[in-house]
C-alpha cells in the first residue's frame, strides 16, 4: 500500500525554478519537498530541513530588502492621500493539533485491573462506554455495574455510560493530558469493555477501524478486527463519526507498546487470560485560527508604479502565489520585472514569493511593485503543509489604479471606486467564507480542468480526495447502519434479529444439540459410564447441549414409560453414575438436558376394578390424577387438554397437586442431579400452557418438546404445503408462551420427500422461506433429521438412507438448533459433520440467522445464510453468485456444498 | 449550428447533436469535458457552466494528512482512463422523506453527497412519493421534505433527478409508503373498481388501475387530472431548481413505475428464483368495459367477456395450461391475437397518456422526461414469452412488442429507463439488447438501472461504456450502498466509467505521455467505429 512515506512523488517538472539562483532554487525546492510530505512526516522524518530552512532563509532576505524594492514595516493606513485602497481581509483556516488516543490496561493489585482512557489532544472529551457480558454472546453494550462507573458518569439509554475525561495531576509529554480511569474486577462477570470517545466540541466521534474500541477480559471474545490491544497492526476503515472533515485519525503511525503481560486463570469457567497492554492511536485534530491579511495600494513615489503591500499575521512561511491581470476577467499575467526577492515564476502564470517575517511579533509582510498598466493584483497565500488560503473559494483580488489615472485627484476617485467593489466582497466575505476542507476537495475534484487551478494535483491529490471519499463512505455507512428503525436495508426479520438474551426457549442462540443415546442403550446396563467416556469428545466436536435418556424408573427399559419418578436408577446407570455423567459434561462445558415424559406414568397398583391407575412411590397419586377420556384407565380426573397416548394412564395435568408435584419434581432434578432442562416427551397430550408452567418454576436453560404428528398427504403424496402441520408445532410453542422450543417435523418431512423423489423445490415454501418450523419460528425450531424413535433400531421414519449429508448439511447451515442424532455422531459421517459443527460456529450461525433461499428446483436447492454461508445440496448445478462476497468452497460432500464468504 | 435545439427537447434533434459531440478529441479540450447529454440540456449549459465558472478557484490543493491505509488502492484511482461516457447518477434511500416535512437519515446522506460527489457522481435520484406528498387530501402538497432535501443535494454540488412515484412502496409484502389515504379510500369502496384486478378477484393495490385514467373516480377528479395537477405542484414548487439543478424527471408509469401490468401480484417479494408467468390482469370493471367494447367492435362480443380462461395461474408453469403452450397455444389463435393486442395497446396508451402530459409540462424548462419499462424476461425461453405477455407487452417468438412502446417515447420525446443491467442471465441480456435496438430504431435515449446492489458489476461496467446509454441510475444509497464489502467495489466501478481529468499542465510529464497514448487509443477506436 503506497503511502506518502514509500511512494515519493516526482518534482513535477514545471515546479523545476527557472529564473531564480541556484541556491533560491535549492531552498524552494526543499520547500518543495516540505510541501509534498505530511507536518507530521516532515517532523518526524527529516527535522533538518523543516528547521533549517527558515534559518537559510533569512540572511538572503534581508540582503534582497536592502537591494531591491521590498519595504517592510513603514506602510500607513488609509489616511495616506497615496493610499489607493486599503482593506483587511479576514483569513479563516485551521490549525492541526497532534496528539493521542491512549489505552492502558494494568493490573493495580490482585483482581483489580484499571482501565485508562486518555487524550492528549485539547478538547472536551466524553468517553461512551458499556460492557458485554460473559454470558451473552448477542448483545455488545450493557451498562456497566455501577460500581465500575467513576464519578461524573451519565447512563445512556440502557447500554451505555458517559463518563468525561478528567485532567489528572501528573502530565504526560508535558502535553496537555485528559484520561478517565475505570477499574475492572478480573473475576466479574463482564467480557469486554467497549467504547468510543467523542469530543463534545466537535461532536465527532473517535472509533477503532470503524467500530467500537474493544478491550477483551475474556480470550473468546469474537474478534472483529476492533479490538484493541492484539498484537498486530492497525489500519483500515478508520472511520470516525460526526464532523470528520477536521478530524484527522493517523493509525498508520499507531505504536504498540505492550508494557506488561500477566496472565491469570481463574477459578470461572471461562479461560480468562487477562493482559495488560498499552496502546496508542495518533490523531490530528484541526481547530479553527483566524487570521487576517492586509492589502494597501498606493502610487510609488515616482507614480509610475503601483505599490501594493501585503501584511499578514500568519505565522510561519507565508507564500504568496501572484499575479496580476489587465481587466475583470482576472486572467493570471505574470508582472515585468522587477519583482521582490524570494520570488520564482510558477509555470509561466504566476509567481511565487515567500512574505518576509516581520521584525517584531508573528506575521510577514511583502512590497509588490506592479506597473500602471495593470487593473488588479491577484493572489493566493500558501501555508507550510500545503494549505492554501484564498477568499472565499476564490482569488484574493485587489482592484489597482489604472494607468489613465496619472493624476492624484482622480486617483483617488478610482481608489473610491475600488473601495466600493470591495464592500461588495467583504459582504460576501463574511457571509460566504466558511473554510472548508471538503469544499475546497470538491472544488478541486469539480474544477480539476480548470485553467486556474494549476497545482500539481495529480497522484498525490487523488489519493487525499480518495482518503476523503472513504471516510465520509465510513461515516454514512455508520449513520445509515445505527439509523432508529427504516427499512432501507435488509428488511428487519419477523422476529428480533439478534439474540440478546438467554431463554429457555433458545438457550444462546449458538446451541447444537446432540441426541446422547438410541434406541439400545440401555442394553448394556452401564450407558452412563459409555457417555462419560465421549463427552470431551463431543465437546470438541462443537456441541453445547446433551440430551440424555429418560432417567426414571420405567416399565419399559428404555424409559419412556416411567413410574416411580423419584427413583433414577435405570438400565442407563445408577443415580450416581447419573450425576457423575452430568457433572463431567459441566465440566467440558455442555449443558445437560433430561428426557421428562409428563404426558403419561404407568401405575403400581390397580384401582378396585382391576385397573392400572394407582401410582406409588413418593408421588403416589390416585386415579384423579389421571384423565377422564381414556377408558383403559378409569381415571377421574378432567378431561385430557390434548391427545392421548394409549399405552399408559394419560396424566391430568389440570390438576392442581399434579401441577405442584411435577413442578417440585423438575426443580428436585435440577437441583439434585444437575439437569440445566428439559427434553419434553410427547407434548401432544397435553395443553402446551402447563408446559409454559413447569418451565416458569423449573427455570431450565434449554427446553425442546417433541410434537410430533403426521404430515399432510394427498392420495399417499406428501403436499407442498406443510403450512397446517406447522402451525400445530408452532400453535404448541406459542401456548407455552415461547419458553420451549419443539422438533422441527416439518422440516424433516419435507427434506425426506425432496430427497428420496429428488424434488428439491420443495424445500422453499409458497413464500420463497424455508418450508419447515424454522422458516415461521426459525429461533424455536429444534431441527433435526433423526432420533431414537424414527431411525435406531426402531425405523419408525427413517431419513433417506445415504442422504444423511444432505440433511446435515441443510440443518446445520440453516437458522433454527439443530439437533444431531447419537448415531450419526459415531459414524463415518463424523468427520464431515464436525467440519458443518465449525463452519457453522466459525460464522457465528445462530438460531435467528437469516436465510435466503437462491435456488429451489427440481434436482437442486441452494440458500445464502447471514450472507456468509452459501450452501447447496441435491445432485444439481449451482454456484453462488459473485457478488459483494467472494465465495470459496469451505465443505464438498455427496451432492452437497458449503461455501462460506471471504 | 443547431441553435435551434437549445431549449428545445426534441429526442431526433437531440440524438444527432451527442452522436457529434462523441466523436470529439476528449483531452485537452477542456469544453469536452461536459458529457454528451448536456447537449440536449442545451439551455441550462449556460447556468452550469456561470456556476461552475464561480467555483473556479485557484487554490485547491489541499492535501489531507491522513496516513492510514486507503481502502481505494491509488489502482482504482489509475484505472480511471476512460473517456466520458455514461453519466452517472445514485438513488437516494426510498424513504429519504417519509412524512412530507423532514428529511430522514439527513446526517448520512450529507456525507454520502459529498462521497458522491468527490467520486465525480453527476447527480442523484430522489423518489418523490404521491402517498408522501398528496397523502392529507387531494390538492393538499407537502414538498417542504423533499426541497429540503434537495437543497442539501444542491449544496453537495450534485444534480437532480426526480421520480414522481404514483404508485405505493412495499417491503416483504408491507406496505410502506402505501397511495395516498384519500386515494385508499375511494378504493375501499368495492364499486369504485379503481384497481387492477385479477381473475380471482384480487386487486392490487400499489397503484391504479390503467382503465380509470380518464373517468373521474377520485372525488370527481379523473386520476390524469390529479397526476397533472401533482407535476404541476412539483413544477412550482421546485420552479428554483427546475432547469438548473433538476435536469431529469421520470414518470411513474404503473407498478414500482414501470409501464406494465403487475401481472405478478402477490408474487413480487417470492425469492424463489422463479415462479409462474404471473395473470393477466384485465378484471376490474373498468378493464372489462373495455375489453367488451373491443370485441364488439371486431364483432365477437363473446371474446369481451374475460381474460384467456386457459391461462396458467401465478404459481404455475406456463406450460401447464393452454395458453402459453409452445406449438398450438391459444395465444396462436386469432382470440389470442385480438386479446394480446388490446391488452399491450392499452398499457401503450396509458404510457402515452402520462408521457404526454409530463412533456406538456416540462418540455419547455429544459428537463428531460423519462419513464421506466420492465425488463420481463424469465420465461422467454417458452415461444409465447408468458412473463411479457401478462406485463403488456406483447412480445413473442415471432413479434416485437417493444417496437410500438419505443414509438410512443420517440413521439414524446422521453428516454426509457431500462432496470435490471446487472442481472447475469442470457435471456435477459437478449432481451435488454432487444429492446435497446428497439429504442436505437427509434432514436429514443436509454438509461440503465441496476436491480440488485449485488448484482454483477462487471457487466454494468460493459453496459456503461456502450454507446446508447445515456446514464446510468445506480440503485441506491444505504448502509449496503456504503459498507466496506459494497463501496470500495462502487468506486472502482465508477473509475472504470468516468473519471474526473486533470488540466494537461497538471500532469506530470509521463503522466502526460501515458494520457497521450491512451487518447490515441481511444481516437483510433472511435475511428474504427465510425468505419464500422
Amino acid at each position: 500500500m503506497p503511502t506518502l512515506s514509500t511512494d515519493p512523488l516526482p518534482l513535477p517538472p514545471t515546479l523545476r525554478p527557472s529564473s531564480a539562483s541556484s541556491s533560491s532554487a535549492l531552498h524552494s525546492s526543499l520547500s518543495f519537498l516540505l510541501r509534498r510530505s505530511s507536518p507530521w512526516l516532515s517532523r518526524r522524518r527529516c527535522p533538518a530541513v523543516a528547521c533549517s530552512a527558515p534559518r537559510s532563509v533569512a540572511p538572503r532576505a534581508s540582503r534582497g530588502s536592502s537591494s531591491s524594492s521590498v519595504i517592510v514595516g513603514d506602510l500607513e493606513p488609509a489616511a495616506d492621500p497615496g493610499v489607493a485602497f486599503d482593506k483587511t481581509f479576514p483569513i479563516q483556516h485551521s490549525a492541526k493539533v497532534e496528539g493521542k488516543i491512549f489505552v492502558r490496561f494494568d493490573q493495580q493489585n490482585g483482581e483489580n485491573w484499571v482501565l485508562t482512557v486518555g487524550c492528549t489532544v485539547p478538547g472536551t472529551w466524553i468517553l461512551h462506554w458499556g460492557v458485554s457480558y460473559v454470558d451473552d454472546v448477542g448483545s455488545e453494550w450493557d451498562q456497566p455495574p455501577t460500581e465500575m462507573r467513576p464519578p461524573g458518569s451519565i447512563p445512556i439509554k440502557d447500554y451505555a455510560i458517559e463518563t468525561p475525561l478528567e485532567k489528572p495531576s501528573t502530565m504526560m509529554d508535558g502535553a496537555d493530558c485528559y484520561e478517565v480511569n475505570i477499574c475492572v474486577q478480573s473475576n466479574s462477570s463482564i467480557a469486554a469493555i467497549n467504547f468510543v470517545l467523542k469530543d463534545e466540541e466537535t461532536g465527532a466521534w473517535y472509533q477503532h477501524r470503524g467500530r467500537d474500541f474493544k478491550v477483551p477480559l475474556v480470550n473468546c471474545v469474537p474478534d472483529d478486527g476492533n479490538v484493541v490491544g492484539a498484537n498486530r497492526g492497525i489500519g483500515l476503515w478508520t472511520g470516525a463519526l460526526g464532523q470528520l472533515s477536521n478530524i484527522l485519525l493517523k493509525t498508520e503511525a499507531t505504536q504498540e507498546k505492550p508494557e506488561s503481560s500477566s496472565c491469570l486463570s481463574s477459578e470461572s469457567e471461562e479461560v480468562r487470560c487477562i493482559e495488560g497492554f498499552y496502546e496508542e492511536i495518533l490523531l490530528v485534530k484541526e481547530v479553527p485560527i483566524q487570521n487576517s491579511v492586509n492589502v494597501s495600494v498606493r502610487n510609488s513615489p515616482d507614480d509610475t508604479k503601483t505599490l501594493v503591500s501585503l501584511e499578514t499575521d500568519l505565522p510561519g512561511d507565508v507564500i504568496v502565489h501572484w499575479g496580476v491581470c489587465r481587466d475583470d476577467s482576472k486572467t493570471w499575467e505574470i508582472p515585468s520585472a522587477p519583482q521582490p526577492a524570494e520570488t520564482i515564476a510558477f509555470k509561466n502564470k504566476a509567481l511565487r514569493t515567500l512574505l518576509q517575517p516581520k521584525q517584531q511579533g508573528n506575521g510577514a509582510s511583502g512590497l509588490f511593485t506592479v506597473d500602471k498598466e495593470y487593473a488588479g493584483f491577484l493572489f493566493v497565500l500558501k501555508l507550510k503543509g500545503d494549505s492554501w488560503l484564498n477568499c472565499m473559494g476564490n482569488d484574493f483580488y485587489v482592484p489597482l489604479p489604472s494607468s489613465a489615472t496619472d493624476n492624484q485627484g482622480e486617483a483617488r476617485s478610482e481608489g473610491s471606486q475600488g473601495h466600493g467593489m470591495m464592500e461588495d466582497h467583504k459582504e460576501v466575505s463574511t457571509t460566504v467564507y466558511t473554510d472548508e476542507i471538503i469544499k475546497e476537495i470538491r472544488n478541486l475534484a469539480s474544477d480539476i480542468s480548470s485553467e486556474k487551478s494549476r497545482n500539481a494535483k495529480t497522484k498525490e491529490a487523488q489519493e487525499s480526495i480518495l482518503q476523503e471519499i472513504e471516510k465520509l463512505a465510513a461515516e454514512a455507512y455508520s449513520i445509515f447502519r445505527s439509523a432508529a428503525p427504516t427499512f432501507t436495508d435488509e428488511a428487519p426479520a419477523p422476529e428480533e434479529s439478534i439474540p440478546s438474551n438467554i431463554s429457555s426457549g433458545t438457550g444462546t442462540g449458538y446451541e447444537i444439540l446432540c441426541q446422547g443415546f438410541n434406541w439400545e442403550s440401555h442394553k448394556s446396563g452401564r450407558w452412563y459410564m459409555e457417555l462419560e467416556g465421549r463427552a470431551s469428545e463431543l465437546s470438541a466436536l462443537g456441541f453445547t447441549i446433551i440430551w440424555l435418556p429418560p432417567p426414571t424408573d420405567s416399565v419399559s427399559p428404555e424409559g419412556y414409560m416411567p413410574r416411580d419418578l423419584y427413583n433414577l436408577n435405570s438400565r442407563y446407570g445408577t443415580v450416581d453414575q447419573l450425576k457423575v455423567l452430568v457433572k463431567k459434561f459441566h465440566e467440558v462445558n455442555i449443558k445437560v438436558l433430561g428426557d421428562v415424559v409428563l404426558n403419561h406414568r404407568c401405575a403400581q397398583y390397580k384401582n378396585s376394578n382391576g385397573v392400572w391407575n394407582i401410582f406409588g412411590g413418593k408421588l403416589n397419586w390416585d386415579d384423579r390424577a389421571v384423565v377422564a377420556d381414556d377408558p383403559h384407565f378409569q381415571g377421574r380426573g378432567n378431561k385430557s387438554s390434548g391427545d392421548n397416548f394409549h399405552a399408559a394412564p394419560n396424566i391430568d395435568h389440570s390438576q392442581d397437586f399434579v401441577r405442584k408435584d411435577i413442578k417440585e419434581w423438575l426443580c428436585w432434578l435440577r437441583d439434585e442431579i444437575g439437569y440445566d432442562g428439559w427434553r419434553l416427551d410427547f407434548v401432544r397430550g397435553f395443553w402446551g400452557g402447563y408446559v409454559k408452567d413447569y418451565l416458569d418454576a423449573s427455570e431450565p436453560y434449554f427446553a425442546v418438546g417433541e410434537y410430533w404428528d403426521s404430515l399432510s398427504y394427498t392420495y399417499g403424496e406428501v403436499d407442498h404445503n406443510q403450512d397446517a402441520h406447522r402451525q400445530r408445532i408452532i400453535d404448541w410453542i406459542n401456548a407455552t408462551n415461547g419458553t420451549a422450543g419443539a422438533f422441527d417435523v416439518t422440516t424433516k418431512g419435507v427434506l425426506h420427500a425432496a430427497l428420496e423423489r429428488c424434488e428439491y423445490w420443495r424445500l422453499s415454501d409458497q413464500k420463497g422461506k424455508p418450508p419447515g418450523v424454522v422458516g415461521w419460528w426459525p429461533s424455536r425450531a429444534v431441527t433435526f433429521i433423526e432420533n431414537h424413535d424414527t431411525g435406531s433400531t426402531q425405523g419408525h421414519w427413517r431419513f433417506p438412507s445415504g442422504k444423511e449429508m444432505q440433511g446435515y448439511a441443510y440443518i446445520l447451515t440453516h437458522p433454527g438448533t439443530p439437533a444431531v442424532f447419537y448415531d450419526h455422531i459415531f459414524s463415518h459421517y463424523q468427520s464431515e459433520i464436525s467440519s458443518l459443527i465449525s463452519l457453522r460456529n466459525r460464522n457465528r450461525i445462530h438460531c435467528r440467522s437469516t436465510v435466503k433461499i437462491v435456488k429451489a428446483e427440481r434436482d437442486v436447492y441452494a440458500a445464502i445464510v447471514d450472507e456468509k454461508v452459501a450452501v447447496k445440496i441435491g445432485p444439481g448445478h449451482f454456484e453462488p453468485a459473485v457478488g459483494h462476497q467472494r465465495w470459496s468452497v469451505a465443505i464438498e460432500g455427496n451432492d452437497y456444498k458449503v461455501w462460506q464468504a471471504s | 449550428m443547431e441553435v435551434s435545439v437549445v431549449g428545445n427537447s426534441q429526442a431526433k434533434a437531440g440524438l444527432a447533436t451527442s452522436r457529434a459531440v462523441l466523436f470529439r478529441p476528449r483531452i485537452g479540450d477542456s469544453s469536452t469535458f461536459s458529457s454528451k447529454s448536456r447537449v440536449f440540456t442545451g439551455q441550462s449549459q449556460g447556468s452550469k457552466r456561470g456556476k461552475g465558472g464561480r467555483r473556479l478557484s485557484s487554490t485547491p490543493v489541499r492535501v489531507e494528512e491522513v496516513l492510514r491505509r486507503s481502502l481505494l488502492s491509488p489502482s482504482d484511482v489509475e484505472s480511471f482512463r476512460q473517456p466520458d461516457k455514461v453519466r452517472l447518477w445514485v438513488g437516494l434511500p426510498v424513504d429519504s422523506v417519509t412524512d412530507g416535512k423532514c428529511v430522514n437519515h439527513a446526517r448520512a446522506i450529507v456525507a454520502g453527497l459529498k462521497a458522491l460527489k468527490l467520486l465525480g457522481i453527476d447527480g442523484v435520484e430522489i423518489p418523490a412519493w404521491w402517498g408522501v406528498v398528496e397523502k392529507e387530501g387531494r390538492g393538499k402538497y407537502e414538498w417542504s421534505g423533499y426541497l429540503a432535501l434537495a437543497e442539501m443535494v444542491c449544496e453537495a454540488g450534485l444534480e437532480l433527478h426526480v421520480t414522481l412515484c404514483f404508485h405505493g412502496y412495499r417491503k416483504q409484502q408491507q406496505p410502506v409508503i402505501p397511495l395516498p389515504d384519500w386515494v385508499m379510500r375511494v378504493g375501499e369502496d368495492d364499486s369504485s373498481s379503481i384497481f387492477f384486478t385479477d381473475r380471482s378477484g384480487r386487486q392490487y393495490k400499489d397503484c391504479l388501475s390503467l382503465a380509470v385514467d380518464e373517468l373521474p373516480v377520485l372525488d370527481g377528479r379523473t386520476p390524469m387530472e390529479v397526476y397533472r395537477d401533482f407535476c404541476e405542484s412539483f413544477k412550482s414548487s421546485f420552479s428554483a431548481y427546475i432547469g438548473s439543478s433538476i435536469m431529469g424527471v421520470s414518470m411513474g408509469l404503473g407498478p414500482d413505475g414501470e409501464l406494465r401490468y403487475p401481472s405478478l401480484q402477490g408474487c413480487e417479494s417470492s425469492q424463489v428464483e422463479r415462479v409462474g408467468a404471473g395473470e393477466f390482469q384485465c378484471y376490474d370493471r373498468n378493464m372489462l368495459k373495455l375489453l367488451k367494447e373491443a370485441a364488439e367492435a371486431c364483432g365477437n362480443p363473446l371474446w369481451g367477456l374475460g381474460g384467456p380462461h386457459d391461462a396458467s395461474g401465478y404459481d404455475k408453469s406456463p406450460s401447464s395450461n393452454r395458453f402459453f403452450k409452445d406449438k398450438g397455444g391459444s395465444w396462436e389463435s386469432l382470440y389470442g391475437e385480438f386479446f394480446l393486442t388490446w391488452y399491450s395497446n392499452q398499457l401503450i396508451r396509458h404510457g402515452d397518456r402520462l408521457l404526454s402530459l409530463a412533456s406538456s409540462i416540462f418540455g419547455d424548462s429544459g428537463v428531460t422526461v423519462s419513464g421506466k419499462i420492465p425488463l420481463a424476461y424469465s420465461w422467454n425461453e417458452i415461444d409465447s414469452h408468458p412473463l411479457e405477455l401478462t406485463a403488456g407487452y406483447y412480445s413473442t417468438v415471432n413479434r416485437d412488442g417493444y417496437e410500438e412502446m419505443a414509438k410512443m417515447f420517440a413521439k414524446n420525446s422521453c428516454m426509457v429507463m431500462l432496470p435490471g443491467m446487472d442481472i447475469r442471465d442470457d435471456s435477459a441480456r437478449q432481451l435488454l439488447g432487444q429492446i435497446r435496438a428497439a429504442c436505437r430504431k427509434h432514436q429514443v435515449r436509454v438509461s440503465g438501472e441496476n436491480s440488485l446492489l449485488e448484482g454483477d458489476i462487471e457487466q454494468v461496467k460493459d453496459v456503461c461504456t456502450a454507446d446508447d446509454i445515456d446514464s446510468f441510475f445506480y440503485q441506491r444509497m444505504g448502509a449496503c450502498f456504503f459498507s466496506p464489502e459494497h463501496f470500495p467495489q462502487f468506486t472502482a466501478f465508477v473509475g472504470s466509467t468516468k473519471r474526473p481529468r486533470p488540466h494537461p499542465d497538471d500532469i506530470p510529464k509521463e503522466e502526460e505521455e501515458r494520457a497521450e497514448e491512451s487518447l490515441a487509443l481511444t481516437s483510433d477506436s472511435i475511428l474504427q467505429m465510425q468505419t464500422a
